[in-house]
């Protein structure tokens, strides 16, 4: 754990916060923009630039701009108040889940970049994704070779599953045609 | 147990995290907070699979181009596409319920719970 990941992991469990707590939601959709990009960082330091450009376009950048998008469409609603008032059953109920779930969760799992890590239980599968995947596909980010190639067809599945929600938001909009 | 918390960081800011979004969708009386509160849940849920896959000393899962295979230590990319692929669902979902939310705004002229509760009680 380098003072790095702490400062990180700092930076986004305070603007989750913010999120939650700002009456604003325009602070909000903002500040929780810059928690995808915290969010973003954190995965690369934890090795997955694949997943950090993911979730820098999509998550900091697409999902604000619908956010947005919707607050403009809407309404943004006019307040003097900073912060919402907490709702103590919520908090306590989300408390206890927390706890629980922590209890049980976090001695039971092996350290972060351990040997005995999760996915490192069966090494097999993917020390065969590693050793295979420049011969068979010719690809040497392992990543985009197992989304495009390996797995293939469910990224087409996946295609079909953004084609449905726009065709659900056109339909739920009462629209023939994006304008 | 300072130690446990210390070599499972990710993990604890992935249980308080997903309790923060948790926390939004059952408290936030604005829709569009809650749809907020869907995806910090979700990207908690991200961070769970990135650090499991994460291995100490380790490379990026970019694999050398002779066929005798990595001689280092690389990270998995197994997890990584999962998630990947979760977040390109998480936005077309995002889309979906924010569409909801529009129409339910130009239906009900309200963003909040608990007026929109009331107006369709008085239905």
């Amino acid at each position: 754990m380098t003072p790095l990941e702490v400062a990180l992991i700092a930076f986004v469990l305070v603007t989750a916060l913010a999120t939650a707590l700002f009456r604003d939601v325009l602070s909000a959709i903002i500040v929780f923009g810059a928690y995808s990009l915290g969010m973003a960082i954190i995965y690369t330091v934890l090795l997955a630039p694949d997943v950090a450009m993911t979730e820098a376009a999509i998550s900091a950048g697409v999902t604000t701009i619908l956010l947005l998008l919707t607050i403009a469409k809407t309404v943004r609603p006019s307040t003097d108040a900073l912060f919402e008032s907490v709702n103590v059953p919520a908090v306590l109920t989300v408390g206890a889940f927390a706890l629980v779930f922590g209890a049980a969760v976090l001695p039971a799992i092996p350290a972060i970049g351990a040997e005995s890590a999760p996915v490192w239980s069966n090494p097999e599968v993917t020390q065969y994704y590693l050793e295979n995947t420049y011969a068979e596909t010719g690809v040497q980010n392992t990543v985009a070779a197992v989304l495009a190639a390996y797995r293939g067809f469910d990224t087409f599945g996946e295609a079909v599953v953004v084609f449905g929600a726009a065709v659900a938001v056109l339909l739920v909009l009462d629209r023939e045609v994006f304008a | 147990m300072l130690e446990l918390l210390a070599t499972r960081y990710a993990y604890v800011a992935f249980i308080v995290l997903l309790s923060v979004g948790l926390y939004m969708v059952i408290a936030s009386q604005n829709l569009v907070k809650k749809v907020i509160g869907v995806n910090l849940f979700q990207t908690a849920i991200f961070l769970f699979f990135v650090a499991s896959a994460y291995v100490e000393g380790g490379a990026v899962p970019v694999v050398p181009k002779d066929s005798a295979g990595p001689t280092e230590v690389i990270v998995s990319p197994l997890p990584h596409v999962i998630v990947l692929t979760a977040i390109v669902v998480g936005v077309a979902l995002t889309a979906v319920g924010l569409a909801l939310i529009v129409r339910i705004y130009t239906e009900y002229g309200t963003l909040r719970e608990d007026v929109l509760r009331e107006v369709r009680s008085d239905d």
